[in-house]
This record gives C-alpha cells, structure tokens and sequence, in this order.
C-alpha cells in the first residue's frame, strides 16, 4: 500500500491548451535563443555532444528545441523510491500525492517569536515529530540548519543528514552545496534508504558548479532528484507569471536534459519555489496569491510533459506567529496545488519564509494535510453512499441517522477529525481551561517525545559507517580550509573529539 | 536653457528614463554646464524617490528604476567632474560588495548607487568577494566605511569572517562596517560586531551618515 493520498478527480485547469503550448514554445524559444550559463566543464561536454551549441570561453549552453522535448519524454512520469523501512517506500506521480517539510534555519520562542538557533535536542524533536505524524511523506534537507554550540557552517547539514537518518526512517533530501552531497548520498545508502539529489536552479538562466554535479552523482549513484527552481518574480524572474513559468521552465530544462542525457528514464521531479516579490522591501512574498496562481500554471504545464511537480511554496508565510495569517498563507496555496495536480506539496513545519520551523507547527499543519489529502479522495457515489433505501426507511421527523450502523460506517469515512483543532462546545472550552489549537498542539508535540521510537533503528555497523563518513567529511573541510582552527576547537566539543 | 536640462534630467530620473537621463547628461557636458551641479540636481531627484519610497508611496521597482537612470547618466557627470577638475566635497569613502560564496547584486549595488549620489565616493567592488579582498581594497583606498551584503544565510557568516580578518591586522578600530542583505537581521549585525544594519536602501544611505557623523 503506497503512502500518501490519492486524488480521484481531474485536476484544476487554469488554462487553454493554446496557453499551455505558448509557455512550451516560448520555454523552447529562450533555451534556444539566449540559453543558459553552466558553470561545470564536465557538463559543458556532455551539452556539446549532445548537440547543443557550447560556447566554452563564455560557459553558455543553446539547447536544440528537439534535444528539450525528446529528454522531456525520457522523463518517467511516476516513480517509486526506497527508504530504509519499506513502509516509508514513495510513490511520486500517478496523482498520488505525499506532504513533507519545508525547513527553518531557526527555532522560534514561543512566548517572544522571535528566532534562535536550536538545541540538538531541539533540532532531534522536530525530526522526531516528522518522523512520526504520518502524512509526513518525507523529509527535507534540514529541518534546522544546524544546532548551536558551534558547529562549522560547511558541516551542518552534514551532521543534520545524521540526525535524520538516526532519528528518522523516512526518505531525505540531500542538497548540493560545496559538495556535501558526496558525503550524505553515502550515508543514506549506509543506512538502506535512498535519498533525493538536490541540484538547484540559480535565476536567472544559470547552473552553478555544485548543483549540477548533483546531476552526475544522481546518475553514478542512481538516485532520484529533485530540482528546485526558486526565481523571485519581479527580482529574478518576470513580474508576470506567465513569465515567470516560462522562465522557471527554461531554468529546470537544463537539468531535466543533462539528467536523462547521463541515465536515460532518470527518476525527476521539479520543485516549484517561485515566489512574487515584496515590492517594500524585496522579501519573497510568501503566501500571497501569486503563489498559488504560479503553481496552478506550473502544475498544468509539467503534467503535460509528464514530470511530477513538488509545490515547494507552500509551506512559508510572512506571519512571525503562529496565527491567522499563517494559517490562510499556508491553506491556499497547498490547496489549490493539491487540486491542480502537484505531487508533492512541502508544508509541513515551517512559520516565517526559509527562517524559522517548529515542531508545533508541524503538528498543526498535519491537520492541514489530513483535511486537503481527504478532499482529494473526494466522495463516492455508489448504491450504498447514496443510500435511497435509508432515506426512504428513516423517513420525516421523529426519524434520525444517528444510531444507524450505516451512519457508524460512513462517518469516519467521509469526516476527517482534526486533532489539534478546538472542536469544543463553548461550555466545554470553558471548563477545560480554554485552550487553543496550539495548545492541543503542545499536548500531541509531547505524547509524540514521550512515546515514539524509530523503527528500525540503526544497527551497529549502519552506525559506524555513518560516523565514518562524518569523520571523512570533517576531514576532508580542514584539508580545503572550510573549517578554521578556530572552528574546529569549539567543534571538537561537539562531537567529543 | 541650463535649468531646462537640470530640469529634464531630474524628471528623467523620477521617469526612470535611461536613455533620457543618458542624453541629458550628454547634452550637460555639451552646454559646459557646472557637473557639481548637473550631480546635485540628479542627488535631489534620487532623494525625492527614496523618500516616497521612505513614506511607501514608491516600490522597490520604482527605487531600482531611479537609481539605474541615475546610473545611465553618472559616468558622464564623473567623466567631467574629473576632466574640469571641479572639487566635490566626499562625505568619505566608502569599500562595498557582495561576500564571498554570494552572488546577489540588486541590493548592493541600489545602496551604492545611492551612497554616491548623496556626495560618497564608492569603490563597488562587485559581488562573491573574499575577505583578502575586502582588506586589500580598504588599504587601496584607505575607505571610511566598508559595506557588505549577505543575501543567503549561508553566506552570512562570511561577514563575520572579514571583520575578524580586520581585528587581526589592527584595521577594525580604523573603519565604520555597516551589513546588510536578506540574511542579515539587527541582532545577527550586532553579534558580529558590524557597527550598524538597516534593511533599506535609503536607510542604509541614512546608517552611512550617522556612522561617519555628517
């Protein structure tokens, strides 16, 4: 049984077919004409015997229309991927939809709002929270950067690839900067699990070192990618959002072309991370209707090439609190990407943009998931859903459903029961201490620390394995001078070296 | 005739209108006017934006339009203030860019645009710079204010990295450092030991002023 909730109506068009193929055209158009910087000589290569046109002084890469279209159709348009335990196993695509995480830098104090670095306990809780609500699909890179006490930046989210693995038996992402991907790709697979390469678009129209190493080591590692395009528009992309897709677009298509060129019916899903732009004061606009207007037309146009979508802008707002704002911010835009086709929406945990996560949140945003993944089952019609024969024996008033054994077994299939709302009636709220949301919220974060166990933890030797690579990592960042002497001194403490 | 270009080049501004604040400045250096005054004028218009944009009447497309017309016609006026030899009183000097492992520009190089306009002389050294440098361009200059801009968390902490750089070569006590970018907040500014932040371009013109006491 795959996880994740399985959408059983078409999806939401936002539209024409003609639309769809001028965004295609105009996506061709730009790869053609200006096409794209690649800063990464391997794959300039690769660009060049495939029959692009390379220049290699300038590093700029035109890619035949054809060459686009034909790598689009090598694309799989579902997939399954391993994680340690098999019931972690992802189906993305074949309107299967899944839910994870979209992370923080920081923690954030509850009673001020404002952020701070986590603890490592801290930092272990939120991905044990993830690790256990179940419509938590996956896990992000993150879901903290790092933990205090001082640990170098090149090596946080090396040790926070660690953490997850330890703490978590579901599938993680392992992103591509300074190429600590060479060492969390190992340590998935020391511990069984697969794990998402993670090469990342830079807008506009350019493809650093790193991330599209990312390409070659999904491929001689086998692995599923996810690539994210995250284009601001109005700041790096175009302020109208036809635009803005077409430019998002002509960012993946690089990646999508060298993936399938290096192993061809490589496993791809593109993530969607654009956002308009805060015109006061240049932020990313998260949560504003843009959002979910760009996801609509991004979804439509990808199911078309048969890629699965991620809508990776669902989870962020621009509420410091956890409060109304944050909650329509994060409704909308899940919402309307879950109708129109994404298979993955990224939005558990995550309060304000990229800055700050909780694992309140998180706990909150499962109800989120659990009401729009039950929308998406939609409603069957059968003869016993209709249930003429009940109607007709319960009859006008004094009749009523609620003893029938029919009501006892299609309510708590049509409902979904949140569990951190408050469902209260006013006397009850009154007399069990009037509690919030967020407080069921705070009650459920507890029972979770107090009562879950990761199934399977590692064994021994996954353990060493894992500590063995880390002792590479850390190794190979004092060598490269990433981590300073001074660096290392606090770090030691950490680690126990 | 003279007021009419002032007047033409203040509006070209305001209409965010390159290639019209670019003739202009053309024309100004035709008609032999005074650059001292061809810059004030341009500085006044740059300030009437920031400060609608201060009031939030104006947007952030409308500041970066301003500033890039602005830019269209600088080289000109620059050109002529060096070639008469006109004196401009600098308010001080100022070392800018983009830290190292970072890329991100627009910010950057609005602040700067706008630190010259109000009377600094800029050295923009760009963006993905490293702390070597930042230092080496400070000596170079022998800079008042260094200004840096971090929009990645990632790459926040490079700021830290050149200002410790600076407390060891005895140059931290020497210069005002002002931060700023997406990833810099007032407490992260703060615990690194920069001497100011604001999140504003026009702000950060303001920080400048306030940070060298004119």
């Amino acid at each position: 049984m795959a996880k994740g909730f399985m959408r059983r109506f078409p999806p939401l068009k936002i539209l024409t077919d003609e639309q769809v193929e001028a965004i295609h055209r105009g996506t061709l158009d730009v790869l053609q004409e200006t096409g794209v910087l690649v800063y990464n000589e391997k794959a300039l290569s690769v660009f060049k015997k495939a029959g692009c046109d390379v220049d290699f002084e300038t590093k700029r890469v035109k890619f035949p229309p054809g060459l686009v279209e034909e790598c689009l159709r090598k694309c799989p348009s579902s997939f399954r991927v391993k994680a340690r335990n098999p019931k972690d196993d992802l189906l993305i695509g074949q309107d299967n939809v899944l839910f994870f995480n979209f992370p923080g830098t920081d923690t954030v104090d509850l009673d001020t709002w404002e952020p701070r670095p986590p603890t490592k306990k801290e930092h272990i809780d939120l991905i044990r929270v993830l690790d256990a609500l179940p419509n938590v699909h996956f896990l992000n890179a993150y879901p903290y950067f790092g933990f205090s006490g001082g640990i170098p930046e090149v090596m946080k989210e090396i040790e926070g690839v660690a953490l997850r693995i330890r703490n978590s038996t579901k599938v993680t992402i392992a992103i591509a900067n300074n190429d600590i991907d060479m060492f969390t790709i190992r340590m998935a697979r020391a511990a069984g699990s697969e794990i998402f390469a993670n090469p990342n678009t830079s807008s506009p129209l350019t493809c650093y070192t790193d991330q599209v190493n990312a390409c070659f080591l999904a491929a001689e590692y086998d692995l599923p990618s996810m690539i994210w395009d995250g284009a601001t528009s109005g700041g790096t992309a175009p302020a109208s959002l036809a635009g803005a897709v077409v430019l998002s677009n002509a960012e993946l298509m690089p990646y999508i072309v060298l993936l399938q060129l290096l192993k061809p019916g490589a496993r791809v899903a593109v993530a969607n991370l654009v956002l308009p732009q805060n015109m006061t004061n240049g932020a990313p606009a998260f949560g504003e209707i843009g959002v979910s207007l760009h996801n609509v037309a991004f979804n439509q146009v990808w199911r078309e090439y048969g890629v699965p979508t991620v809508s990776s802008s669902c989870g962020p707002t621009s509420s410091k609190r956890i409060d109304f704002q944050l909650g329509y911010q994060k409704m909308m835009p899940t919402l309307l990407s879950a109708l129109s086709g994404s298979s993955i929406l990224q939005l558990y945990s995550s309060i304000y943009g990229e800055i700050t996560a909780h694992p309140i949140q998180a706990i909150l945003d499962d109800d989120i998931a659990g009401m729009i993944g039950r929308f998406l089952e939609g409603l069957e019609v059968s003869d016993e859903s209709l249930a003429i024969d009940l109607i007709n024996e319960v009859g006008p008033i004094p009749g009523h459903y609620l003893g029938k054994k029919h009501t006892r077994k299609w309510w708590k299939k049509e409902q979904f029961v949140p569990k951190a709302a408050d469902r209260l009636t006013y006397p009850e709220w009154v007399k069990t201490g009037k509690k919030s949301c967020i407080d069921y919220a705070k009650e459920r974060m507890e029972e979770i620390l107090s009562t879950h166990k990761v199934d399977p933890p590692l064994t021994r030797s996954q353990e060493e394995e894992i500590e063995r690579i880390l002792k590479e990592a850390r190794e190979y960042y004092r060598k490269k001078g990433m981590i300073t002497d001074v660096e290392w001194e606090s770090y030691k403490k950490i680690i126990g070296g | 005739m003279n007021n009419e270009i002032l007047e033409g080049l203040r509006k070209a501004i305001k209409e965010y209108d390159n290639e019209k604040a670019e003739n202009l400045a053309k024309r100004a250096v035709e008609e032999k006017l005074d650059p001292l005054r061809v810059l004030d004028a341009m500085t006044v218009a740059i300030r009437e934006v920031g400060d609608a944009f201060g009031r939030g009447d104006l947007w952030l497309p409308d500041l970066v339009g301003a500033a890039d017309a602005m830019q269209a016609a600088m080289p000109i006026i620059e050109e002529e203030i060096k070639r008469t030899g006109a004196k401009r009183e600098s308010l001080g000097t100022v070392v800018a860019g983009t830290v190292f492992g970072d890329i991100h520009s627009i910010g950057k190089t609005m602040v700067c645009t706008l630190l010259t306009a109000e009377g600094f002389k800029v050295h923009d050294l760009g963006v993905n710079i490293k702390a070597e440098e930042f230092l080496q361009a400070i000596r170079n200059y022998n800079a008042d204010i260094l200004a840096m801009s971090a929009l990645m968390t990632m790459t926040a902490p490079e700021q830290k990295k050149v200002i410790e750089q600076l407390k060891k070569e005895g140059l931290r006590d020497k210069i005002k450092i002002m931060v700023g970018g997406g990833a810099i907040t007032e407490e992260f500014a703060k615990e690194i030991g920069a001497d100011g932040y604001d999140p504003t371009a026009p702000g950060a013109v303001k920080l400048a002023r306030k940070l060298i006491g004119r």
